[in-house]
């Protein structure tokens, strides 16, 4: 797999780098700011681009509007983005448009390689990509009435990983349990959850987050 | 009104022109001949008669009227000379007066320019004008000189009126006196072109309320110059002066009006002057017990009939210049048209007035309760300044922090972020490098480390949101409020939140009054609260309503907070409303 690694400060993009040498992925660039990004991008073609949220000029969300610009401007090179931020707002943002081959990590884990990897492969994939900690955080947010209450643990349990991105496929083997079952779980979740069945596995993500965030 | 010597001179002057006139009219209505215009006609001789009284009473009325009365002092003069050709042409009258009436004629253009001139002060307002009366005073002096020494009348082939009497007479040159006679006659012309050009600029260059005052006087003095120029044309064409001639008489008819026109207007001056500060002192009954800021200047400007009316007060502790609203204000300065007066109160400065030139001696007009009246409105304008410096230094504070706040983040994600996260992967190499030689002791202790690393990076990361959260600034106050609600360990409802961006003092405020309210409501025990943040037209309207127990705490870092950006935090029970000016 050919990456592009594109991080402001040395030290972490080094870190990456050698993380990723090591697992044999093929870094093919480095750079550290937007430009030089979408530059590289433009020129090596890679597989997937690993972005960090935070680059010069302002520090705020300068790589996700670069991710979203790779996005539209190459469909099919993937982006995984590694924010400090556990904001569900900047993920739902990220994966609004363009909700394949897309990732929001926190950058905590960018270190953890087997983390690292599996995002990188998922994407690579198609898939999408949501940090756990988001996840659990919007699940975990507090309601009055909870419609959440009626899901069983198990049905919950496959509720947080459909969020976090996973197919079907994905989920089963995460879980132990067949692909049927697995889907049997979905449907019964979207029927108590009055939402819309929909077999596009990305779609599906951005709208149990939208739902998981919708009101109180 | 004190009997003063000035006033009792004036009252003689006053008795003596009125007896003087009556005695020129007793002279025209008597038996005897008179060869001038008010011998030949019964209008001329009405005019004339006519335009002389109204000098006297212009005279009278205006000098007693005014404490300065120098306008009253050029008119009786003035009137005096008018009725000088009486005199002149008083056929078989006593050859020294005659004699004195002859030369005191040429007088009367000086005296009744140099009134136009000086209306409505008395005072003449620029060099150009006091050179133009000066050189008028002395031609008519030297033209005079040389008359009375070298002109015999009986000899001047264009003589009309006096034409026997000369008492002063030294030597009879009569070429001399001819040329003098010439001379005479171009300079007038000059002079009542120069009364022309001045009367027309100054009613140019006059505000509305100026102009009022000074057109009849104005245009008297328009009219005197242009039958002034009239009557020297006219004598160019025709030496012989014909008072019967119907082209000099009916020039001789438009300068009587003219004259009548100006004295009427001395009077007219006086009496809206004498209206204008009767309003002015009404200013203060207008404006009542405790009439609103800056409402002084648009009363005096009402009053003297000036929009372009501006007060400055001077602090003299701050050394500037304020409005009435306390705003500072520059200093102001004379322009064309404008005049500057300084208002002082017990020796100390305490406004600059700027205003329309016309009105004179602003400062005597201002009564003293208007005096008070402005000392007050100084006084509050000094507060409010005070007032308005410590509203921006307040907020100036709260933005200083803010960006602090701000600052303080990123160093935090830039700093000690970077070094966690270089140490965890440090952390990681060499538990991948202790696993690789079997020392699984060492791998589960780096293992361990690498846990606390991750811990900490994730507490960096709330510390580091809870200083400033990045997406307020990035993303705006709706994305920052759903971020609240998405962490609170309460279940909070975002209603309807304004869409667009704000200042960021008011982002910031707005959103630190939610996340208080939400802690507050937690603390109290409630499962519930609702949050909207709608615009109001200028202000934004934060609420959030909790189910928790009543309120004990003030909330006063919060209400300080939204106060120094102008808010205002209402605290109830279970509710906590702040409106936040946001235009």
């Amino acid at each position: 797999m050919r990456v592009v690694v594109a991080d402001d400060v040395m030290l972490t993009r080094q870190g990456i780098v050698r993380l990723l040498r090591d697992a044999g992925i093929d870094v093919v660039a480095e750079a550290e700011d937007a430009d030089g990004l979408l530059r590289h991008v433009r020129l090596a073609r890679p597989d997937a681009a690993i972005v960090d949220i935070r680059m010069p000029p302002t520090h705020t969300d300068e790589g996700l509007v670069a991710a979203q610009a790779i996005r539209t401007e190459h469909p099919a090179v993937g982006v995984l983005v590694l924010s400090q931020y556990v904001e569900p707002s900047y993920a739902m943002r990220l994966i609004e448009e363009h909700p394949e081959r897309v990732g929001y990590l926190l950058k905590e884990r960018v270190f953890d390689v087997a983390v690292l990897i599996d995002a990188l492969r998922r994407i690579a994939d198609g898939e999408t990509v949501i940090d756990p900690t988001i996840v659990s955080r919007l699940v975990g947010r507090r309601r009055r009435e909870d419609p959440l209450a009626d899901l069983t643990e198990r049905e919950r349990e496959v509720l947080g990983l459909v969020a976090e991105g996973l197919s079907n496929k994905a989920i089963a083997s995460r879980l132990f349990i067949t692909e049927r079952t697995v889907e049997a779980h979905v449907k019964q979740i979207f029927l108590k959850l009055q939402l819309n069945t929909n077999s596009d596995s990305h779609r599906r993500v951005l709208s149990v987050l939208a739902y998981l965030r919708a009101g109180a | 009104m004190s009997v003063r010597p000035a006033n009792l001179a004036r009252l003689a002057a006053g008795t003596f022109a009125l007896a003087y006139g009556l005695g020129a009219l007793a002279v025209a209505l008597g038996p005897g001949e008179l060869t001038t215009y008010a011998g030949r006609s019964d209008l001329a001789a009405t005019l004339a008669v006519v335009a002389g009284f109204a000098l006297v009473a212009a005279g009278l009325v205006t000098s007693f009227a005014r404490p300065a009365g120098r306008i009253g002092d050029l008119a009786l003069p003035a009137s005096v000379v008018w009725f000088a050709p009486f005199w002149a042409g008083w056929k078989g009258g006593p050859p020294l007066v005659l004699s004195l009436g002859t030369l005191a004629a040429g007088f009367a253009l000086p005296l009744l320019l140099h009134l136009v001139l000086a209306y409505p002060t008395g005072r003449l307002r620029s060099k150009r004008e006091r050179a133009l009366v000066l050189a008028v005073y002395l031609e008519a002096g030297l033209s005079a000189l040389g008359r009375a020494l070298f002109r015999d009348p009986f000899f001047d082939p264009y003589c009309w009126d006096n034409c026997t009497d000369n008492v002063f007479l030294v030597r009879s040159l009569s070429r001399v006196a001819r040329g003098i006679q010439d001379a005479d006659l171009w300079f007038t012309v000059a002079a009542a072109a120069a009364l022309a050009a001045l009367c027309i600029w100054r009613l140019a260059a006059a505000s509305a309320s100026a102009r009022r005052t000074l057109w009849p006087v104005l245009a008297g003095g328009i009219a005197l110059s242009a039958a002034t120029i009239a009557h020297s044309v006219a004598l160019v064409r025709t030496p012989l002066e014909d008072p019967s001639n119907p082209a000099f008489l009916s020039i001789f008819a438009v300068g009587c009006a003219a004259v009548i026109v100006i004295a009427l207007g001395l009077p007219w001056g006086l009496l809206r002057a004498r209206v204008q500060r009767r309003s002015v002192a009404r200013i203060v009954a207008e404006l009542g017990e405790a009439p609103p800021p800056g409402s002084l200047e648009s009363a005096l400007a009402r009053a003297i009939g000036d929009p372009e009316l501006r007060i400055a007060y001077w602090l003299p502790a701050s050394r500037r210049y304020v409005d009435g609203l306390g705003r500072p204000v520059e200093e102001p300065v004379v322009a064309s048209g404008r005049a500057v007066t300084a208002l002082v109160r017990d020796g100390r400065q305490v406004a600059l007035v700027t205003h329309a030139t016309a009105i004179a001696e602003l400062e005597r007009e201002l009564g003293a309760a208007v005096r008070l009246a402005l000392e007050n409105e100084r006084l509050q304008a000094e507060i409010l300044a005070q007032l308005h410096d410590l509203r921006v230094s307040r907020m100036r504070i709260v933005e200083t922090g803010d960006a602090e706040r701000r600052r303080l983040e990123r160093d935090l994600h830039d700093g000690a972020q970077q070094r966690l996260l270089a140490l965890s992967y440090d952390l990681r190499v060499a538990r991948a490098a202790a696993e690789a030689e079997g020392d699984v002791q060492t791998a589960s202790l780096l293992g361990d480390a690498t846990g606390g690393a991750q811990a900490a990076l994730g507490e960096l990361r709330e510390l580091a949101d809870g200083i400033h959260p990045a997406i307020l600034t990035e993303a705006g106050l709706g994305a920052a409020l759903e971020s609240l609600a998405d962490a609170a360990p309460l279940a909070v409802e975002i209603g309807e939140t304004a869409g667009e961006r704000f200042p960021a003092p008011v982002e910031t405020a707005a959103y630190l009054v939610v996340a208080e309210a939400i802690d507050d409501a937690a603390r109290r025990g409630a499962s519930y609260a609702a949050v909207t943040a709608p615009r109001d037209d200028d202000r934004l309207v934060v609420k959030v309503e909790d189910d928790g127990s009543q309120r004990t705490s003030t909330m006063i870092r919060l209400a300080d907070r939204v106060g120094a950006i102008g808010g205002r935090l209402e605290i109830e029970a279970t509710t906590l409303r702040a409106e936040i000016p946001c235009a």
